[in-house]
């Protein structure tokens, strides 16, 4: 991907981070993280909604998402989070006995 | 490098690679998921209505994923809201 030459930092450059920088790297971080979670998360779910809202019936008519794919998917997504949730608590209740 | 010359090179770094790993990600699947549709029977070339086929189901894919992606982000925002009360 990227040339190595544009990134050459080691151990000596990281010494040189002032304390200000390094809290806000570690904030940087921690959205990064946070953010890369949610992308994955939705390759995830697009996969899954992909099948149940776009994948069936005949051809694909155009490359524009027409407005029952679209609802579908919001609803895919939302109903998906409610099963998450409902089992979630479902075995807090399992486990509570 | 002072400080800030060392901290933004590292950001620098950090979004290409997080970046790149989701833009593989996507291609992936949308190679898998547009093959699949669009290529039910493999015949001794790609027709053209099957390359029609394959770039309409790129695009599709890509606007579900931002739709997915937006749907997401708000059932999230929600939750921690409802948590927060």
């Amino acid at each position: 991907m990227s040339s190595s030459s544009d990134f050459n930092i080691d151990q000596s450059d990281i010494e040189k981070l002032n304390d200000k920088d390094k809290t806000e790297l570690r904030q940087f971080f921690a959205n990064e993280e946070q953010r890369a979670r949610i992308q994955s998360q939705t390759h995830e779910l697009t996969s899954i909604c992909w099948k149940k809202c776009v994948a069936s019936g005949g051809t694909l008519r155009s490359g524009a998402l027409d407005k029952s794919e679209q609802t579908c998917l919001a609803n895919c997504v939302d109903r998906f989070m409610d099963a998450n949730l409902a089992t979630l608590k479902r075995l807090a209740t399992m486990r509570d006995q | 490098m002072d400080s800030d010359a060392v901290k933004k090179a590292i950001i620098r770094q950090a979004l290409q690679t997080t970046n790149s790993v989701n833009a593989r990600t996507l291609m992936e699947n949308i190679n898998r998921k547009c093959f699949e549709r669009c290529v039910p029977k493999p015949g001794s070339s790609l027709s053209s209505s099957e390359e029609t086929c394959l770039t309409q189901c790129m695009e599709k894919y890509m606007a579900a994923w931002n739709q997915v992606n937006l749907t997401y982000i708000r059932r999230i925002q929600q939750e921690v809201g409802n948590q927060a009360i």
